[in-house]
């Protein structure tokens, strides 16, 4: 089985849209928050001091699509053809490019455009390997690929690839691991079905965000691509299976609501009898417990359960925090910049339980 | 005089709308105006305002202070609301100001606090939480100074823009009024949980949910999950009565939940499914209170090769008669819950399972039991098939309950009968479970059955040592259960290994100790296994040499590993020198031909 290699950390990479047309640069750099210093360092024109972030990568304003791919998503999606599950997240407010890294120009439903984004990228590399694969193999093995699209809205799973369906559950296999139960499922031939099928669902979520008052930008849209190899070894057979997940998170300024992170106290709704933050202050009271046995009634978003495997699991997991360069932007650049800095802390976490006592004699 | 009561009407009318308006209008808003129906309701206010200015000649005083005071205050929350802090400040320091020489009395008590309150959030999203401390503490003192002086149930804000046949009963009053200190409280958990105050904020986390409970103002589900997450507080502090009386209120509050109609469309289903999902959550933190209960017991009792102390354990029995219940009774009216009925019901619940440290295998067993039942209950949702993470906790929960069972237990056969359940729950879900998704888990139960094996065959070696000495039956047995102990650690470092197979040449913190204790293990078994063929004894003394070396070797390459494995390092560094020594004189037996 493959494991993950130890101390394989979330990779984090930052990327610097340019200012959008018209507004700062006649300014100069006034306008401008931040610089890049060097490809994995950025400073942020705080005051009194100016920050310094360190990154895995830092792509400038110049940096070309294509480059974005070869450094971020090349390497996930080759461990996925050796077995790995990979995931690739963009996280960023709405407006610093999340779409357009992860898409390319919105505007266009073009799989050819020269500035399409990591997601057909990565279909296309992960076709071309496939191919590759198969004709060094010969007939010997076989690939199926399937894909679901997945929107989770306001803690409510949606099936992009069938807008009739609505409120779907995430369970687990022992087997499989956890999966969207009742998602469809579409078999996939080549890069340019899987597009066509994205492009389909990327649809279906703007509709939605019209005929349903949602804002696309609260909602966390989950791309996920199961790749299964089958190797025929004299009657032996190997099957082989992973994912590959393109996740487009939420406006990270929504996150607001949902974080504690300040220190605003929660209201108790007049109308409501309910004292709805109670709970949170309780949870956090025995999260302080130290390693002593408990459980926790209510915990983890459905984003968290479903990428669980990516986030300090067994896979190849890497955030593209996509930043806007204005200074009206500080405030949403820097905590951008606070959370891919925390997301680099994210380690595989495996803790072993072990009896210490009476043991050793 | 007819016109002044004009006047006075048409006030009382706009200040009604402009609640409305606030309350239930404003929800309505839509996105680009948000709002819209606030901007209304102020309006409507500072129309009061004007009118009572006018008016104010030939009115009373304190009257007059005191409606101004009310206007003021629903200025400030309006303005609070709309995101103007600093007028929503102004306004609502103008209110506690007009409020300052009255606040004791029963018609301003109740705004006062509330002001108090409002001036509290507001400071919090400045995020100035010591200076919101101080409004909701001053709010805290002056309800119970009122409680203390007067008591009686005070006029409710708004029923000073209300005709007399429209004010409210005492009930309504006390009601209200009981709410907006609950309030109070409330706000105090969070400040103290923000300030790391962690006692405190869950004292006052219990308080609100007790008030919450006292004055009707809960959703049964929420409630009780609310208390049963307390209760995992309190086992983290190890306070087993506060624990246990959390969950059996929990439980109790929860099966009021229970009696919704009967599931008639989907969104019902829905309903039902979640409800069997929260009674399930709840029995989980009965499991954990039980395993706790247990395990701390057994941390008092046992000695240092982790096996009863039974002199500990007479000087505990003598200490709990002479201080039975004494201090506990005092304790326990802080954290009641309920009225009478509710009340009832708790204790009855309490009185189900221990909240004391059981002392020997009969006490023990009881809350074993108990826990046993719970991991039943839980499992009948979380079952395997959906809820693969979540089962397979339970069992680990279960295996450890019979793990900590076992150590109560004197008889060795029956001890190791305990295990073997640990063994037969365990196995078929670890060789099940897809190490590619479950990589955290898988490791766990494999390191968990090396333990138990490794555990029952040393309880089988000393039954044998205790009869006539191991008979050829009893040999089988136990050089069966150390290859079984043997693979598990295997499989679990090799759970370690790159995709190339390769071990690390560092190992990963959370890891390293379980991963030298595994290597420090098999070691120790291959020493332990039992052959007559001296050639194979030779053999097995050779890999436990090289896994005790690995140990020593990687300690030297990693001097920060040193302070993981002291004892075992130690161990290792003895056996590296006598080893050798015994294989030598085992060959010299085994003469010229090995």
């Amino acid at each position: 089985y493959p494991f993950s290699v130890e101390g394989d950390a979330i990779k984090v990479y930052v990327r610097v849209r340019p200012p959008s047309e018209g507004t700062a640069l006649t300014d100069g750099d006034q306008g401008l928050c931040l610089s890049v210093l060097s490809s994995n360092t950025i400073r942020l024109h705080s005051k009194p001091e100016p920050k310094i972030f360190t990154f895995d990568y830092v792509a400038n304003m110049d940096t070309t699509q294509e480059s974005v791919f070869s450094t971020v998503a090349k390497n996930i999606v080759e461990s996925c053809m050796n077995g790995y599950n990979g995931t690739i997240f963009a996280y960023g407010q709405t407006g610093s490019g999340k779409t357009f890294t992860m898409m390319g120009p919105s505007d266009s439903d073009n799989f050819t455009h020269s500035l399409r984004g990591v997601i057909p990228r990565s279909f296309e590399y992960l076709f071309f390997l496939i191919e590759r694969e198969k004709e060094k193999a010969g007939s010997g093995k076989s690939f199926l690929c399937k894909c679901s699209f997945i929107e989770i809205y306001n803690e409510q799973i949606f099936d992009l690839l069938d807008s009739a369906s609505a409120g779907l559950f995430l369970r687990e296999h022992i087997k499989k691991g956890v999966f969207v139960d009742g998602a469809v499922e579409q078999v996939l031939s080549s890069a340019a079905e899987a597009y066509q099928v994205l492009t389909m669902g990327w649809r279906n979520r703007r509709v939605a965000s019209t005929s349903m008052n949602r804002e696309s930008s609260r909602s966390h849209a989950v791309f996920t691509i199961t790749v299964e190899s089958m190797e025929k070894n004299n009657e032996v057979v190997n099957i082989r299976s992973s994912l590959l997940n393109l996740v487009d998170l939420a406006g990270s300024e929504r996150q607001k609501d949902t974080h504690t992170e300040g220190l605003r106290l929660k209201e108790a709704g007049n109308i409501n009898r309910s004292l709805s933050c109670l709970g949170q202050v309780i949870t956090a009271l025995v999260d302080v417990g130290n390693g002593k046995q408990r459980h926790i009634c209510y915990r983890d978003s459905k984003l968290t359960f479903l990428l669980r495997d990516s986030l300090g699991g067994n896979a190849k997991t890497c955030i593209i925090a996509n930043v806007h360069p204005g200074s009206r932007c500080f405030g949403e650049t820097l905590s951008t910049l606070n959370f891919a800095q925390r997301a680099k802390l994210i380690k595989n976490k495996a803790v072993v339980n072990e009896d210490t006592q009476g043991n050793v004699n | 005089m007819a016109a002044a009561g004009d006047w006075w009407a048409e006030a009382c009318d706009k200040f009604r709308s402009a609640r409305t308006l606030s309350a239930v209008e404003s929800r309505k808003d839509p996105e680009s105006e948000p709002y819209r129906s606030k901007y209304s309701a102020r309006a409507l206010l500072q129309e009061v305002k004007q009118q009572l200015s006018a008016a104010e000649e030939g009115g009373e005083a304190r009257l007059l202070a005191v409606r101004r005071a009310v206007l003021e205050y629903e200025l400030g929350v309006n303005h609070t609301d709309t995101e103007e802090l600093s007028a929503g400040e102004e306004h609502l320091q103008r209110c506690t100001q007009l409020l300052q020489p009255h606040r004791l009395s029963p018609d301003c008590v109740s705004l006062y606090i509330q002001a108090q309150n409002n001036l509290g959030i507001l400071w919090s999203e400045r995020d100035e939480i010591k200076t919101a401390q101080t409004y909701l503490e001053s709010a805290e003192a002056l309800y119970n100074q009122y409680m203390k002086e007067d008591g009686n149930p005070p006029l409710d804000p708004s029923e000073h823009f209300m005709s007399e046949e429209e004010k409210l009963t005492d009930q309504e009053r006390s009601k209200r009024f009981e709410k907006a200190y609950t309030h109070t409280l409330y706000y105090l958990a969070q400040i103290y949980q923000h300030l790391e105050m962690t006692e405190k904020a869950a004292q006052y986390c219990h308080t609100t949910l007790k008030r919450q409970l006292e004055y009707c103002g809960y959703y049964p589900v929420e409630w009780a999950l609310n208390a049963a997450t307390l209760s995992q507080y309190y086992l983290s502090k190890q306070c087993f009565m506060e624990s246990r009386h959390c969950l059996a209120a929990a439980s109790v509050i929860f099966s009021q939940a229970g009696q919704v109609p009967s599931a008639e469309d989907n969104e019902n289903e829905q309903d039902q499914q979640d409800l069997r999902q929260r009674k399930a959550e709840i029995a989980r933190c009965w499991i954990k209170y039980c395993l706790n209960l247990l395990q701390s017991a057994r941390k008092l009792l046992e000695d240092d090769i982790g096996e009863m102390d039974s002199f500990r354990q007479m000087q505990l029995k003598a200490q709990r008669k002479k201080q039975e219940d004494e201090n506990e009774n005092d304790r326990k009216k802080a954290v009641l819950f309920g009225t009478s009925d509710i009340c009832d019901s708790v204790l009855a619940m309490e009185e189900k399972v221990s909240s004391v440290y059981p002392l020997d295998f009969q006490e023990a067993r009881e809350i074993f039991l108990v826990g046993q039942n719970y991991v039943q209950e839980a499992k009948e949702f979380f079952q395997v098939d959906g809820y693969v993470t979540d089962h397979i906790e339970i069992v680990q929960d279960h295996s450890a309950l019979f793990k900590v069972l076992a150590f109560f237990e004197e008889d060795y056969e029956r001890r190791c009968k305990m295990h073997k359940r640990r063994i037969d729950m365990l196995e078929p879900i670890c060789a099940d479970l897809n190490p590619q998704y479950y990589l955290l888990i898988s490791r766990q139960l494999q390191f968990e059955l090396a333990e138990t094996y490794y555990e029952m065959m040393d309880l089988k070696v000393s039954i044998g040592n205790r009869l006539e000495g191991l008979d050829s039956h009893t040999i089988k047995k136990v050089n069966s259960l150390a290859q079984l102990a043997i693979k598990y650690y295997e499989l679990f470092l090799d759970s370690l290994r790159d995709p190339d197979k390769v071990f690390p040449a560092e190992l990963d913190e959370d890891v390293l100790r379980p991963a030298m204790v595994a290597k420090f293990h098999i070691a120790r078994l291959y020493s332990k296994l039992i052959t007559s063929d001296s050639k194979k004894q030779l053999e097995n003394m050779q890999t436990s040499l090289e896994y005790y070396t690995f140990l020593i070797d990687y300690c030297e390459k990693h001097p920060d590993a040193v302070r993981v494995v002291e004892t075992e390092l130690e161990l290792s560094k003895e056996m590296v020198g006598l080893l050798p020594t015994r294989m030598e004189r085992l060959r010299a037996k085994l003469g010229p031909f090995v």
